[in-house]
């Protein structure tokens, strides 16, 4: 049985270490990447027309026994990248899983502005998912993860149950922008200038908005339109649908 | 012989009648009768009427001219103002029907565009709901579901599918939202009930009983306990029910 762990062991260390490349590229410029299952990922938007995948922390030694050696896993998925991720192009989508369930790699991938990113967490598991500078539509949904988003123009679909949501929107902000959380914070940075609808609610939370963000609150007659816990009200005229909502903790809205 | 005294008559039958008045003493005797009857008639047309008459007659005929350009006014006037009227009328008529005709087909037009623009907010928010692709261009088509005033068919039925279909939270989150705004409808409530029975994700969870306890839905007790007893259900999902079954009961 031992024999038989340290083998396993063995042949995945060897489908690390077998592989030289740091990179794996995919000549893409549209489409969708879907990163499931991966537990720390950081995604940033750039102007060019592949997306290349890194490792940050990889070990570049190599184990000569497995020269010549392919990796496999449990999950029937191959570790085509060299270091412990498999990407699958099936055309209009690419599919991104980690091999590892509980430890895995810190990855980053640089994706064109074209391209639509989503990332699945189902495992608690999770750890961080960052996006930087990303032009195009980002969904996210996750358990435990944190979840930070700088500046991005969405649409932006994010969903946590315990991770906290941190975002930051640029100028370019795209509708729909909706962040919804069970028990972590949503707190997000919007410019001053930026014409949205927006809705906010929190059963067991506070909400906090910057005085510098004017929100005209929707009336029902002489009297201001507040549900039990939740405020619907227009910036700047409105514009862009925007969706705050955290069930147990704070919403936090503030200018850039 | 009338004829002959009128001197009528051409040259032959002319003397065939004096021949027949030189050999005919009865004949000439008849003529001179004749002749004087004649010349007395004639004179009786020209004496009859009396310079009396003549003055009377001349009189009512200067009262009847004087009176003439009076009544061409009286008679006139009416026939200008008529005229007027009538083409007044013809124009009040022609841009009233014109305005009616128009108004008709404007209504007709607004009805038109009216139900143009329906029936392409329907197939806006048929055709992004459909989007398998991209999560936020569905999310597009349920928030303009969520501004629609009345529950649409065909709507209702998309929206009730993604509640419970969509592989996205933030989407079946919208569409229960959309869905709760209709919820006097029979159809969506009981949809939104049974949905309780069958949703896993604990914001589309918590979204419901929230909605279950603003619709007084006492129906939604059992799924609540349901909810409370499956051990799969995050803490906090059970403290809402938890809320909720106390408020309903």
């Amino acid at each position: 049985m031992k024999k038989q762990v340290l083998i396993i062991i063995g042949i995945v260390a060897a489908g690390f270490i077998a592989a030289n490349a740091q990179e794996y590229k995919i000549a893409k410029s549209t489409g969708k990447l879907e990163i499931k299952e991966v537990n720390d990922v950081t995604v940033e938007g750039y102007a060019g027309n592949e997306i290349i995948f890194s490792s940050l922390d990889f070990s570049k030694e190599k184990d000569k026994r497995a020269e010549g050696l392919k990796s496999i896993s449990a999950m029937g998925l191959e570790d085509n990248t060299g270091f412990g991720l498999s990407v699958q192009d099936k055309g209009a989508t690419i599919e991104v899983y980690q091999l590892k369930k509980m430890d895995g790699p810190k990855v980053k991938i640089m994706v064109p502005k074209g391209v639509a990113v989503s990332y699945v967490h189902s495992s608690p598991y999770g750890d961080d998912v960052t996006f930087k500078n990303v032009e195009g539509e980002i969904e996210v949904s996750t358990l435990h993860n944190e979840v930070h988003l700088e500046n991005v123009s969405g649409p932006l679909m994010i969903k946590t149950v315990h991770g906290e949501i941190e975002a930051s929107l640029n100028a370019n902000a795209k509708s729909p922008i909706s962040i919804i959380s069970v028990h972590g914070i949503v707190d997000l940075t919007v410019p001053t200038t930026i014409k949205a609808n927006v809705k906010m609610s929190t059963s067991y939370g506070e909400m906090f908005v910057d005085p510098a963000i004017k929100i005209e609150f929707d009336k029902q007659g002489d009297w201001t339109k507040y549900g039990s816990n939740k405020v619907e009200g227009k910036v700047n005229g409105g514009g862009l649908d925007l969706t705050l909502s955290s069930t147990h903790s704070n919403i936090y809205l503030r200018k850039k | 012989m009338m004829d002959y005294i009128d001197g009528k008559l051409n040259d032959v039958d002319k003397k065939m009648v004096e021949q027949e008045l030189m050999n005919n003493t009865e004949s000439y005797k008849r003529y001179a009768q004749y002749k004087e009857v004649m010349f007395l008639m004639s004179r009786a047309t020209l004496i009859e009427p009396s310079t009396k008459l003549k003055a009377n007659f001349e009189k009512m005929l200067q009262e009847e001219i004087a009176a003439m350009p009076k009544q061409k006014v009286v008679f006139f006037k009416p026939v200008l103002m008529y005229r007027a009227a009538a083409v007044i009328a013809l124009v009040i008529a022609g841009a009233g029907g014109g305005y009616y005709i128009s108004r008709q087909q404007h209504e007709r037009a607004e009805r038109l565009a009216m139900q143009q623009q329906i029936d392409a907010t329907r197939a806006l928010i048929l055709g992004k709901i459909n989007n398998q692709q991209s999560a936020s261009q569905r999310m597009v088509g349920v928030s303009a579901a969520y501004l629609e005033t009345t529950p649409d068919q065909e709507i209702v039925k998309v929206l009730i599918k993604t509640m419970n279909e969509d592989s996205n939270t933030n989407v079946r989150l919208a569409a229960v939202e959309a869905l709760g705004k209709f919820q006097q409808e029979p159809e969506i409530r009981k949809a939104l009930i049974s949905a309780l029975s069958t949703q896993t994700d604990p914001l589309v969870q918590l979204a419901l009983i929230q909605l279950m306890v603003e619709m007084k839905a006492t129906e939604a007790l059992k799924p609540m306990e349901k909810i409370i007893e499956d051990d799969n259900t995050l803490p906090a999902v059970k403290d809402e029910a938890y809320a909720g079954i106390i408020q309903l009961s």
